[in-house]
């Protein structure tokens, strides 16, 4: 607990060090704001309109953390059937990798032809984002179990669901909080994108028209609150592995 | 009930008035799902006559999407003022607003039936149509005169298009045709120019990173002199080189299925149009309702003056708003297959003026 408290005030001195740092190159340079605006500037900008950045925020963080869920269910249970019948392990992953490689922004507009103009379409971007690091990751730590277990598990003549519910999912959920420690800042980036290409709200849309605009503070203003979101998740995500996969030694902590 | 039936005879009847193949009622029908058959469409002088609704009845839905981000473009306008004035409503539409993000999926929706309107610069709509084939029909043209300029800062001593000789040129994503007719045009040496692709963003030009910067008369302009810097800015059609803006276009298949939907639209936003010219400050107000508080006002009354200026021609005088001619769009074809792009042999189809007449002749 100490710990974690020291390391917290560590990381906001270097974050504080890092716009101050900005902050005075702005101002002895004299930066013109529609180059790169301050951080005070930025913040002022977020403290003028405050409500216009929490529906934003709130639209896109729920349209990233619904399109983590479902690409975290999709990636993991794909997993869990290919660790099944390991045959089909070919075919579906170099399906998944031809999604994987397909720049989304490209294929978009197709998504609002079939899916609308609403949120579904963001959502199912995300999800596509999402999806892959966890099906790699969930699929090789299925797969990494020792061999000396999967004998002892065999010789007590367990059943294929038995290896895989006692043996294989634990193994892996080291491996699950790895991914997701990837996909979760991916689900916002991958929201913005869709937003970006098309929305009538979220954080994407508004830095869309200030990048269009060329209003930096409203651009970076954005991108304070994405990267504070980011950050958010991943300590959540950091914290919920030493609860759950607690008889893992913390890197941190050792 | 009866009200309904009403309503239902007055629009069929509508129909068969403006198109005698299109008897079947559309109107009860989702907009986007066409029933009648194709067929050739003729213009037709006895334009239909639709009263506007004046008991509450059941609106006609369509979707128009502006091609890019919402702010004071002519054709966005129009049909901003007329949904928040009501113009809309009086012929019976309901009409929603979508916005493109600019990269042609606005053109990829109208194609696939998902919207009814959106607009297009007619440039690019002869392109479109020749390569890949979509079918885009013009059924206004608002843009008098053509979008683009070339601008570069006035302390560079660039004057004239020959002095861009040994200098660098920008262009976005690819060098538009009515840049090479203009270095022709100004008798400059396409061969002594630099061409590089800047995209969007005018710091560019400001922090001397390329000399001559294509702009959008009625947008950076604003931008950059706000910064403090002058501009010598150069047009086409300065030059004597026909170019076109843009125009309210919709696709071959609803001008032949909903033509009645059109002409309802194009009326309620033209009638926006006249509205916003006569109340310019209203419908910036109006505008800043889509636009959100990054936007400034300033900027978005100077693209609205702007481009309410180049809306008007000696043409648009004496037929209206948005009027077009065969002239007009074959002196633009010319001039895209003379620095050879692919524009269709006839390009006759390219553009309509039944709706206009038809939202005239009310």
């Amino acid at each position: 607990m100490n710990r974690s408290r020291k390391s917290g005030w560590v990381a906001l001195t270097i974050v504080l060090i890092f716009l101050g740092g900005w902050e005075a190159a702005v101002r002895i340079f004299e930066v013109p704001v529609y180059i790169l605006p301050s951080p005070s500037r930025t913040f002022e900008t977020l403290a003028a309109n405050p409500e216009m950045y929490l529906q934003a925020s709130a639209l896109t963080l729920g349209e990233s953390l619904a399109g983590l869920l479902i690409g975290v269910l999709a990636g993991g249970l794909l997993a869990v059937l290919l660790t099944l019948l390991p045959g089909l392990e070919g075919g579906v992953m170099t399906l998944a990798i031809l999604m994987k490689s397909t720049p989304l922004v490209a294929i978009a507009p197709l998504l609002t032809i079939w899916l609308g103009f609403g949120v579904v379409p963001k959502i199912v971007i995300t999800a596509l984002m999402t999806f892959f690091p966890v099906l790699v990751n969930v699929l090789s730590g299925l797969q990494h179990v020792e061999p000396a277990l999967t004998d002892l598990f065999h010789s007590w003549n367990a059943s294929r669901w038995e290896v895989l519910r006692h043996l294989r999912l634990p193994t892996a959920l080291p491996f699950l909080f790895a991914a997701l420690k990837i996909s979760a800042p991916l689900a916002l980036i991958g929201a913005v994108v869709a937003e970006w290409t098309g929305a009538s709200g979220g954080l994407g849309r508004t830095m869309w028209l200030a990048y269009t605009n060329l209003n930096l503070p409203y651009l970076f203003a954005a991108i304070f609150i994405l990267a504070a979101g980011g950050m958010s998740l991943f300590r959540l995500l950091g914290w919920l592995e030493r609860k759950i996969v607690f008889w893992l030694p913390d890197s941190r902590e050792s | 009930m009866c009200k309904n039936f009403c309503l239902l005879v007055i629009i069929v009847f509508a129909l068969v008035a403006c198109s005698p193949a299109a008897v079947t009622p559309v109107a009860t029908e989702p907009v986007s799902t066409p029933m009648a058959e194709p067929t050739a469409v003729e213009p037709s002088p006895t334009a239909a006559v639709v009263e506007p609704s004046p008991a509450p009845v059941e609106l006609l839905p369509m979707t128009f999407m502006a091609g890019y981000k919402p702010q004071a473009n002519l054709p966005f306008v129009g049909v901003y003022v007329a949904k928040a004035k009501g113009f809309f409503e009086e012929e019976g539409l309901d009409v929603t607003v979508e916005h493109s993000a600019g990269q042609g999926q606005h053109l990829q929706l109208l194609s696939a039936g998902t919207i009814q309107v959106t607009n297009q610069d007619a440039a690019v709509l002869l392109q479109r149509r020749a390569d890949p084939g979509l079918p885009l029909v013009a059924i206004a043209l608002l843009g008098q005169k053509g979008q683009q300029a070339y601008a570069a800062l006035k302390s560079s001593g660039i004057e004239s298009p020959k002095d861009w000789e040994g200098h660098t040129v920008g262009y976005k994503g690819t060098p538009p045709p009515d840049l090479f007719a203009l270095i022709s045009a100004a008798g400059a040496d396409k061969d002594k120019i630099e061409l590089v692709n800047v995209g969007f963003d005018p710091r560019l030009l400001t922090e001397g990173k390329v000399d001559v910067y294509p702009v959008f008369k009625s947008n950076e302009p604003y931008m950059i002199r706000s910064w403090g810097y002058d501009l010598n800015l150069w047009a086409a059609e300065d030059f004597g080189v026909p170019s076109l803006g843009l125009t309210y276009v919709t696709s071959e298949e609803i001008l032949e299925t909903q033509p009645e939907l059109l002409t309802r639209f194009l009326r309620g936003a033209l009638r926006g149009i006249q509205y916003a010219s006569e109340h310019p400050d209203e419908a910036i107000e109006i505008t800043l309702t889509y636009t959100g508080p990054e936007t400034d006002p300033a900027h978005m009354r100077f693209m609205l003056d702007a481009e309410l200026k180049d809306a008007q021609s000696n043409l648009t005088a004496e037929k209206g708003w948005g009027w077009q001619t065969q002239e007009q769009w074959q002196a633009l074809a010319d001039m895209l297959k003379a620095e050879g792009l692919p524009v269709e042999d006839d390009i006759s189809s390219a553009f309509t003026t039944q709706i206009l007449e038809a939202a005239r002749d009310k």
